[in-house]
């Protein structure tokens, strides 16, 4: 048994090594989106193949077989609940491939490999799309190539590079099929973004509650939220970037929800201002929720989305895919006025609230009754009573307005958000607490925003007779840094007293100018393929190809394009002409392995080791009619092929013996 | 045969010399022209020639015939196991006249040297032919000595199983250019030897056929014989082809005399180019006895490997 074992490893090491290679760069896609033992077990399996190819192991009982998958099924169905949908689908393939992996061991086996491989390249595409996933599976398609193009070469040319560059040749002969089926291939209407499991796409950012530690939560996550252009070319100074996310004037103290499904603004209030706009495309990465951002004034919302009361941006629409809308927004708030009933609510706090509290407010109204003097003492009161701005400032009891005012005094902006909009509605003031992002990091390659997860940022409005809503945000009172510099500078200000200080040195490393300028461009590759490749969807297309109408074309400029295409054909054509000369050696070589095969239909087989001359004088003897010609022919040849100085012409008589060698029947 | 259309008018003359030179060899070793052919065409490639065969079928005959008639001075060394390098070198005896010790230059120095029974010295002789046969001088007593030009060695040799016999070592036995065997001679050409005159006294009647300088000649128009790109990938192929299949594959040493070796032959047959069948037809006698210490396949002659990765590696 031992000794059988040994025998039939058929499979050899260097296509099996490359075929590895190209399985590895399968996986990326797979973690996090996939239970994590499915890669892990994929991983683990493809180790294990190294070790058992050698020694001739492999899985080979039947029983065994049908064991390994059932415990795979069973594994898959308590993992997912279900064997339906993508996920468990593609977790079915991986594992599947794992098993074949521990039994494959023939030359069928290791093409069957290879065909499943390329599905699971393919798959890779259900669960990510993001441009680093992209060129993982890309790699992962050419190196599977190569694996297939090094099994059939045979074991004895094991050089790597051969292989690799007719890969290569083959994706670039690929390309402009790729880019022609790219625009022109009906699609449905999603684009290449392919989001059919809802659970993939849970909620990012925040949620239409905001509670103390809810918005600290996020600070760690770089996580894109959106990206934003300025096609006006007017980029807005860092410490007005305030994005609008969602209003929240339902308040409890500590504790503000927004209102669940908000009805759209008058029209009254659509009016737009007069004043300076700042005209903004955004690029929204899916979050689960209505919210879609803008600066500070939205007056008009972008299709398919309504402006709420407290003129915020609400999508009819859960946004559960990348979504891109361009929006205006205006310096001024368009409404100066503010009914009784609208004031009412926005004075309403609960009974809950402390005596403690409500005294305090009072205290300030009892100074001066001004609300522009009431807010300058809260603001005030942050700053003398020693309050800290903190990532972590622990625990609160729910809702106690009471220790984070008069006793820890620590907290994060969503804690100064809550607790100033309270204290100014019992100071007799309307306010309301925004949600959104502060900042950002501009990029100059791609001259766009881009806004993380981490720059999420709450801040209170109040109502100020004659100016209106005016933002005001207590945050930047205790942590000015905090609005000035960006959320990630401001960490790095802190030094290491900060409680991030384990990211301080890389993050002192990733701020040197080459490394900041290497993730910029990264980020702005990444937003082009998002925006140019994966948003092109039906619409997208439908647009560009009536685009390239040629109808609509003037008929001197058809011309003249045609004219140019066809000079450009032609030049192609020429230059491919001049390579092949250069390489004459290989046409010579592929007329005599054309005659080789003429020869060979009339029964004059040459062997692989058998030199020109050699077979020339054996297909004489077996061809005897065609002597002749033979001896002209390899003549030609071995001057060719052989001699140091070819005479004119003769490359034209092998040329002309070869094919009219008589071919003769099968 | 083929591919004669370039004739430039020294090379005909060269060509006539070289077969002329061939003719006569075979007049004095019958039916053996094939073998003849390849100690011509290694002694036109400036290369040493080993001739291994059991005893008696015309081993010295065939040294002492190519000695004769390459015009040039030759000696014939007869190899024991009580030969000493001092005897194949030459000694430095007192003079008492100068007053001081003289080098008398041994039988080396000759322009061809005939070795009988090369295997039956020790390692320590044969490895004072090695620096003769590879740097053309040797060294004794702390002198270098210059040897005379051109050089051959022409060794013979018994079969390794004989008794008697050290093996050369292969550091040796790379620095022949060729082994040839002989073989008993089928009938026709026995009974030709056993009718004709008597051997000794055909050799001693040879004349030189080249002189000094037709000879010098002959052999920088080997070195001309062009050897295209296409050649020098089989010839390549099959190198890295020894080298994936034995534990001592050829090495580069080899891989110049298989070329050399190949451009002789083609000019021996009128040739300007060489082609991929030179190669085969030199190919056993210039690797078989580079091949032979494979020691993962001890029971495989050379000669069964050589023709085994000649008929294994395509031709390009």
């Amino acid at each position: 048994m031992s000794t059988l074992r040994k025998i039939d490893t058929r499979i050899p090491r260097t296509p099996l090594l490359w075929l590895a290679a190209a399985l590895v760069f399968t996986v990326p896609p797979m973690f996090g989106t996939l239970s994590p033992w499915v890669p892990a077990l994929f991983l683990v399996t493809l180790a294990l193949k190294f070790w058992m190819e050698p020694k001739g192991y492999r899985l080979r009982l039947a029983l065994w077989k049908l064991i390994l998958t059932t415990a795979a099924l069973a594994a898959i169905f308590f993992s997912y609940g279900s064997l339906k949908g993508i996920e468990p689908g593609v977790s079915l393939i991986v594992v599947l491939m794992s098993l074949k992996m521990l039994e494959a061991h023939t030359a069928r086996e290791f093409h069957v490999m290879v065909m499943v491989a390329w599905v699971l390249c393919l798959c890779g595409f259900f669960l990510a799309q993001d441009l680093s996933i992209a060129l993982c599976l890309l790699i992962a398609f050419a190196l599977l190539l190569v694996a297939l193009l090094q099994f059939h070469r045979g074991p004895s040319r094991n050089t790597w590079w051969p292989p690799l560059r007719t890969a290569g040749i083959l994706i670039l002969q690929a390309l402009p099929v790729i880019a022609l089926l790219f625009l022109f291939f009906p699609r449905v209407s999603t684009g290449f973004r392919l989001l059919m499991t809802p659970s993939s796409s849970a909620a990012a950012g925040f949620s239409d509650r905001m509670s103390p530690g809810g918005i600290a939560s996020l600070a760690s996550s770089t996580e894109v939220a959106f990206r934003a252009e300025f096609p006006d070319g007017k980029i807005p100074r860092a410490d007005v970037l305030y994005w609008r996310g969602v209003v929240m004037s339902a308040g409890a103290g500590m504790e503000w929800r927004a209102r669940q499904a908000p009805a759209a603004l008058s029209p009254s209030a659509l009016r737009p201002p007069a004043g300076e706009t700042t005209r903004q495309r955004i690029t929204i990465e899916p979050h689960g929720e209505h919210w879609m951002f803008a600066l500070d004034w939205p007056v008009q919302p972008p299709p398919g989305a309504l402006l709420a009361p407290g003129n915020y941006l609400w999508s009819y629409q859960s946004i559960r895919k990348p979504r891109r809308y361009e929006v205006r927004s205006f310096a001024q708030h368009p409404d100066k006025n503010l009914r009784q009933r609208e004031r009412d609510a926005l004075l309403e706090v609960p009974p809950s609230i402390s005596p403690r509290a409500r005294e305090l407010a009072q205290s300030w109204v009892a100074a001066n009754a001004d609300p522009r003097v009431i807010v300058i003492s809260a603001l005030q009161f942050f700053r003398a009573q020693g309050f800290r701005y903190s990532l972590s400032p622990g625990e609160y009891r729910k809702n106690d307005l009471d220790e984070f005012l008069f006793e820890r005094r620590v907290g994060f902006c969503e804690h100064y958000a809550a607790s100033f909009a309270t204290l100014m509605r019992l100071a007799g003031v309307p306010a309301r607490v925004v949600v959104g992002y502060l900042g950002g990091e501009y990029n100059e390659f791609g001259r766009f925003l881009l806004v993380r997860q981490s720059d999420t940022h709450a801040w209170c409005e109040v109502w100020l007779p004659e100016a209106g809503w005016t933002r005001v945000d207590p945050t930047s009172v205790v942590a000015p840094d905090r609005v000035n510099l960006g959320f990630d500078s401001f960490l790095e200000r802190r030094g290491p007293s900060a409680e991030t200080n384990t990211g301080a040195f890389a993050r002192g490393w990733a701020r040197q100018p080459i490394f900041t300028n290497l993730r910029l461009a990264w980020q702005t590759l990444n937003y082009t393929w998002d925006t140019r490749v994966l948003s092109f969807d039906a619409e997208t297309q439908e647009a560009f190809v009536a685009n390239v109408d040629l109808t609509k074309v003037p008929p001197l400029q058809l011309s003249v394009s045609v004219l140019l295409g066809a000079g450009a054909l032609y030049a192609l054509f020429v230059g491919g002409r001049h390579f092949r000369t250069r390489s004459r050696e290989d046409r010579v070589k592929g007329l005599y392995e054309k005659f080789c095969r003429k020869a060979a239909r009339r029964g004059a087989v040459r062997e692989a080791w058998e030199g020109p001359a050699h077979f020339a004088n054996r297909a004489m003897t077996l061809l005897p009619n065609e002597s002749e010609r033979i001896g002209r022919l390899i003549d030609a040849y071995l001057k060719l092929r052989y001699s140091a100085q070819v005479p004119a012409g003769v490359f034209e008589d092998l040329t002309r013996e070869v094919g009219a060698f008589p071919r003769g029947k099968q | 045969m083929f591919a004669k259309a370039c004739h430039p008018a020294h090379r005909a003359r060269v060509n006539n010399a070289a077969d002329a030179f061939t003719k006569q060899i075979c007049e004095v070793i019958v039916g053996k022209a094939d073998a003849v052919k390849l100690a011509v065409a290694c002694l036109l490639a400036r290369g040493h020639l080993l001739i291994e065969d059991i005893p008696g079928v015309g081993k010295t005959t065939l040294s002492q015939a190519l000695a004769r008639s390459l015009g040039l001075a030759f000696q014939r060394i007869q190899f024991t196991s009580d030969l000493l390098p001092a005897d194949i070198l030459g000694n430095s005896i007192f003079d008492r006249e100068l007053q001081q010790f003289v080098f008398h230059r041994g039988p080396l120095f000759s322009q061809v040297v005939l070795i009988d029974e090369v295997n039956r010295a020790t390692a320590k002789t044969q490895s004072a032919l090695l620096e003769a046969m590879e740097e053309d001088h040797i060294s004794a007593d702390g002198v270098t000595h210059e040897l005379p030009q051109p050089f051959f060695v022409i060794a013979t040799q018994n079969p390794q199983h004989q008794i008697g016999t050290f093996p050369l070592p292969e550091s040796q036995l790379d620095r022949f250019l060729m082994r040839i065997e002989l073989g008993v001679p089928d009938r026709a050409s026995e009974r030709a030897m056993l009718l004709g005159m008597d051997r000794r006294a055909m050799l001693k009647e040879l004349k030189p056929v080249f002189t000094p300088e037709t000879l010098l000649e002959i052999q920088t128009a080997v070195r001309q014989v062009h050897a295209s790109g296409a050649l020098l990938d089989y010839l390549q192929d099959l190198l890295d082809a020894s080298r994936q299949r034995h534990s001592a594959g050829l090495s580069p040493r080899a891989g110049l005399a298989l070329l050399h070796a190949a451009q002789a032959w083609a000019l021996m047959h009128d040739r300007e180019m060489v082609l991929p069948e030179d190669i085969q037809a030199v190919g056993v006698s210039v690797m078989a006895h580079r091949l032979g210490h494979d020691l993962d396949q001890p029971g495989l002659s050379g000669r069964t490997l050589a023709d085994a990765l000649l008929h294994s590696v395509p031709v390009p």
